[in-house]
């Protein structure tokens, strides 16, 4: 009974496309694609700031005073935080939960940019933008991210593929800002982009408590539902957890999905109903979790995410400085970076609804990608003309937007929603180091060599590199069978 | 035509010669003219005519056009000049209350002197800091950069400003445009997200109740059935 109940909750975000399966399962389904609704917007949001800073440079350089490099600073913080910040933010969301921890977000931004209409130094700009807009966007980003994992369990590849297609309008932004900047001015530009950003409370609403929804599943939990809907959302996740791990074990046993965690709670379970919730909240992870740190998954995982960033960001910056170098026309060269742009979008699209299919796990898919992106930067330095440039650069594209749609779910299946918080938080603080020390390090390259070529070559090999670690994956995951048995082994007897 | 451009007293010789294509073209009449003034040159070589130049003050800048009368007719301009000096394009955008900083810079040339002009209607007047230095201050950043910062911005100061370098040969302008806004300009678009924020949150929220309340009473009636069942 109950795990028909899970199953035909997996089948919500499908069913809601079709928009005729009754009452609730519709409401459920409906608030899936509303959160993917948000993440699309956060995605918008976050990378039109994130690219649209550009243009506020040359504005404060002539306004606020201080050298191109202070200036730089503020950009370089906000990026880096939205990335660094995420496992405090991570702590934040367990303890609040994603609505407020997204609303919250939301209005840091906000604040941000109106307390930067104020600005008159840079040092002032660098907390006020930086620091401020950095911790809002990473607050944004996991609560979305995390949410959209909860939500949307069966096809969350081409959600998240979805909603990562927001990072492709961003295109739009920049000239919208300008003309923004022509009207008012800097500071009205910030000013009105504070509003803008402020719609995101209203989508943050969105992101319903998956608790919600629990209550009418099962007749167990009716006694506690009252307690349920007082209790804080994470217990009642861990609660939630329960069925749709077993519909998951059900529908996919193809794929070895935290069964360590779902044999533990079925485990609990049987113990009895009521009882279930103040034990998980002993259980649960302390407030700043670092067993994340010790899981080789967890070690796979970053590993493979560090490197395949790494070698994503690298040819990205390159790209238009070799073709220049390579004589062709700066029109062109853009040309090729938007053309580049669109097939990402597109392939991510493809690459999420293919992996949906579940035709074989995530991260085969994901290899693959790596392996074939690899080879392809590797190949590039063969390209010395337009046409050939534009093939790899769309090869490129492909390949990147295959893997890139598929972090989030690769993430969700090596360890499950539950830890999904506190994993992605390390794993982003992780990625963030690449992604502050990728364009240095590129830029190193280039002067050391005098040519773009070694920083091809260099993302070719990062993305070869980066698979490797999950060849260890199932062997990682019976090492964690084996721990957790053993766990189990002295509280049964 | 050729753009020369001197900013200060120089001797300078103008020649004009004849392509090799055209050599077959006999008995050619070359004129150097000034406007109307006609300039004695030097036959310099069998395809070649030039004048020199004794640049000295603005009196002499100007266009010089050397003329080849023959079958045909061929001539060729060159364009004595001041250094031109950089305004801005767009206009400057900046808030009542607040401090607007005007650059205007000399590309390559170093003037003797910078005024600074407003526009009061057709009028070009000179702004003179020392006398209104609270309101106006004018700083040379380096040779060939000025700045002029307005202090406490009004809707009055809004207009077109003009920044003229004088160099020994004569004098050029720059123009830039001021817009001053007042806080509201921006603040009613603002105003109006905002609004439309609390309208959307509003929704939601309200949905949201809606929605409890119905499962709450599709629960109850659930409760209701299993309970009968039991």
């Amino acid at each position: 009974m109950q795990q028909q109940g899970g199953e035909r909750k997996e089948e919500e975000p499908e069913a809601a496309a079709a928009g005729k399966s009754p009452g609730a399962e519709a409401v459920a389904g409906g608030w899936a694609w509303g959160v993917v609704f948000h993440f699309f917007l956060v995605n918008v949001v976050v990378m039109g700031m994130l690219k649209t800073f550009g243009i506020f440079f040359v504005a404060f350089q002539e306004e606020v005073g201080g050298s191109s490099e202070q200036v730089s600073w503020i950009g370089s913080i906000m990026s880096s935080l939205r990335f660094l910040g995420a496992p405090l933010v991570a702590v934040v969301c367990r303890r609040l939960g994603e609505r407020p921890t997204s609303i919250i977000g939301a209005g840091l931004v906000g604040g941000g940019c109106l307390l930067s209409t104020q600005a008159t130094s840079v040092p002032f700009l660098c907390i006020s933008m930086g620091l401020l807009l950095g911790m809002g966007f990473a607050c944004l980003y996991q609560a979305a991210a995390v949410m959209t994992a909860k939500r949307c369990r069966t096809r969350l590849a081409f959600s998240n593929a979805i909603a990562r297609s927001g990072m492709g309008l961003t295109f739009l932004i920049a000239p919208f800002t300008q003309l923004l900047i022509d009207f008012y001015g800097w500071q009205g530009t910030l000013l009105i982009f504070g509003g803008i950003v402020l719609n995101l409370v209203p989508s943050s609403m969105l992101l319903r408590p998956v608790s919600t929804q629990l209550p009418r599943r099962s007749s167990a939990k009716n006694e506690d539902r009252g307690s349920l809907m007082a209790k804080k959302d994470s217990e009642t996740l861990d609660g939630c957890l329960d069925e749709t791990t077993h519909g998951e074990i059900q529908l996919r046993s193809v794929q070895d999905l935290p069964t360590t965690d779902g044999l533990m709670m079925s485990d609990g379970r049987d113990v009895s109903g009521p009882s279930l919730p103040p034990t998980k909240k002993e259980n649960s992870q302390p407030l700043l979790d670092f067993s994340p740190l010790t899981d080789p998954v967890f070690c796979i995982f970053t590993w493979s995410f560090l490197f395949s960033h790494l070698a994503y960001f690298v040819p990205i910056f390159h790209l238009v400085a070799r073709a220049r170098t390579l004589g062709i026309s700066s029109m062109d060269a853009s040309y090729l970076i938007s053309v580049a742009g669109i097939t990402e979008m597109v392939s991510q699209l493809l690459s999420g609804w293919v992996a949906d299919q579940n035709w074989t796990k995530k991260y085969h898919y994901h290899v693959a990608y790596l392996v074939l992106g690899g080879i392809t930067n590797l190949l590039c330095p063969l390209a010395t003309t337009f046409p050939l440039l534009m093939t790899y650069a769309v090869a490129f594209a492909v390949f990147c937007g295959g893997f890139m749609a598929l972090v989030l779910p690769v993430l969700v299946d090596l360890v499950g929603v539950q830890k999904l918080h506190s994993y992605l938080g390390f794993a982003a603080f992780f990625a963030g180091i690449a992604a502050v020390g990728g364009p240095p390090l590129a830029g190193w390259l280039y002067d050391y060599t005098q040519t773009y070529v070694c920083s091809f070559l260099f993302a070719g090999a990062c993305a070869l590199i980066s698979p490797i670690s999950f060849f260890f994956e199932p062997s990682a995951q019976k090492w964690k069978l084996k721990k957790a048995k053993l766990n189990k082994g002295p509280t049964l007897g | 035509e050729k753009n020369i451009t001197l900013d200060s007293a120089a001797r300078i010789e103008l020649s004009c010669r004849l392509d090799n294509k055209y050599s077959h073209l006999k008995s050619l009449q070359v004129t150097w003219k000034r406007g109307n003034e006609t300039i004695r040159h030097i036959n310099k070589t069998e395809n070649s005519w030039s004048i020199q130049l004794r640049i000295l003050d603005n009196s002499k800048m100007g266009s010089y056009s050397c003329t080849l009368k023959g079958e045909e007719e061929i001539s060729a301009m060159f364009h004595l000049q001041v250094p031109k000096i950089e305004g801005k394009e767009k206009p400057i955008v900046s808030y009542e209350g607040d401090t607007a900083v005007m650059i205007c810079k000399s590309l390559g040339y170093t003037p003797i002197a910078w005024t600074w002009y407003m526009t009061n209607g057709s009028e070009q007047i000179a702004i003179n800091d020392s006398l209104l230095a609270d309101k106006y201050v004018i700083n040379r950043i380096s040779a060939n950069v000025t700045h002029l910062k307005i202090l406490k911005l009004t809707t009055e100061d809004d207009g077109v400003y003009w920044c003229e370098a004088a160099f020994e040969l004569g004098k050029s302008k720059g123009k830039l445009k001021l817009k001053v806004l007042s806080l509201m300009v921006p603040l009613k678009p603002f105003l109006a997200i905002v609004a439309e924020v609390v309208i959307l949150v509003g929704i939601v929220f309200l949905y949201e109740m809606y929605s409890k309340k119905k499962e709450k009473c599709a629960e109850d009636e659930k409760e209701f059935d299993q309970v009968e069942q039991l």
